[in-house]
């Protein structure tokens, strides 16, 4: 039987298969239709009712049964998570599994489709060692993302030390995973 | 949870899975019917069990049914809601599965589960048990069902996919 305790494993290794069958494409293609659009329909129906609500609602309840290190803060105009280890990549470093290449893009390709359905746009950094962090808001609301500590304040997972990696995945107001920038 | 978390290739920091990732393994199997066809289905089911779980195909050689039965115990416990009765002897492990913790959560949910979901521990228990001797067999389904491991030498007939039942979503 497949198991859910080692879930991110086989879901991690799912990503190289699907994109060994027929290339990048079949792999935004599953985040986008099994994952947003089905696995995770009930975040989407939940999110676009109720908004940011919803997404208190979801990440809340999820990250606690995965077992997260993270914080969530909100206002009525934005939603924001710092990730501080995050259960999944976690997972895989402790395990020494890494078959894809870069397994942080498949939450903005689940998350990102949710919101674009729903009406928002995100800023997000992932650093590849289990740590990230988001800003949703409203697509017509064109606010930059927040200062370091200005949001989350101490939560802020920019201004741990563990931050600065090598390689750090950025997106400003995006909904699409591969429309990111890397910085070193 | 008692069992030897050690029989497991890979572990975690939470004593069990979180159950919505059924969500995702059925949603998973879903995209890859309708893309890839039954074959690929069928295909991935075998890669997983020849690639991903090598390391619990190393673990059955070095540990005979002793270790199969082991991993199984170890296994189950880690799933939310399983209600599993593993045994063994010198000549078979066999898990009665009573309640199968996926087909009950995505059952629960309301979700359209695949007809063919529990044909996946089939070809994934062959995948690994194989190359470790050992030949696996499934009869039932549909949220409870039974699994044999024997030695690959033991003189059973070839698996019939029709002993596997489809599973009905509501």
């Amino acid at each position: 039987m497949l198991g859910s305790y080692d879930f991110c494993g086989h879901y991690e290794w799912t990503f190289e298969w699907l994109c060994q069958q027929d290339g990048e494409p079949l792999v935004r293609e599953y985040w986008d239709t099994a994952i947003a659009r089905d696995s995770q329909k009930h975040a989407s129906a939940l999110i676009s009712e109720k908004g940011i609500e919803g997404m208190k609602e979801y990440w809340g309840h999820t990250l606690d049964h995965e077992a997260a290190g993270y914080a969530l803060s909100a206002t009525d105009d934005v939603f924001r998570i710092d990730m501080h280890a995050c259960p999944s990549k976690g997972f895989l470093i402790r395990n020494g599994l890494a078959q894809y290449h870069d397994y942080c893009d498949h939450c903005m390709g689940w998350i990102g489709p949710v919101m674009k359905d729903a009406g928002f746009v995100v800023d997000h950094e992932h650093n590849h060692c289990g740590q990230c962090w988001w800003e949703v808001r409203r697509a017509e609301d064109v606010t930059p993302p927040s200062a370091p500590g200005a949001l989350s304040g101490e939560n802020d997972v920019r201004l741990m030390p563990e931050w600065k990696t090598n390689q750090t995945d950025h997106y400003e107001r995006s909904t699409n995973p591969d429309d990111k920038t890397t910085l070193p | 949870m008692t069992e030897d978390m050690n029989a497991l290739p890979y572990t975690d920091t939470k004593p069990v899975g979180a159950a919505d990732f059924y969500f995702a393994i059925n949603a998973t199997f879903h995209f890859i019917l309708k893309k890839l066809g039954a074959d690929g289905l069928r295909r991935y089911w075998t890669d997983l069990g020849t690639r991903y779980f090598a390391t619990v195909t190393k673990q059955w050689q070095q540990g005979g049914l002793a270790g199969v039965a082991d991993y199984w115990r170890a296994f189950f416990a880690a799933e939310p809601g399983a209600q599993v009765k593993v045994s063994h002897t010198d000549e078979v492990v066999t898990l009665e599965v009573k309640v199968c913790p996926a087909i009950k959560h995505l059952r629960e949910n309301g979700r359209e589960i695949i007809p063919c979901f529990c044909q996946h521990c089939y070809f994934i228990n062959e995948a690994i048990a194989a190359p470790a001797g050992f030949t696996a067999r499934v009869t039932g389904g549909n949220g409870a069902c039974r699994q044999i491991f024997y030695k690959r030498d033991a003189q059973v007939p070839e698996q019939d996919i029709k002993h596997i039942k489809e599973v009905a979503s509501c």
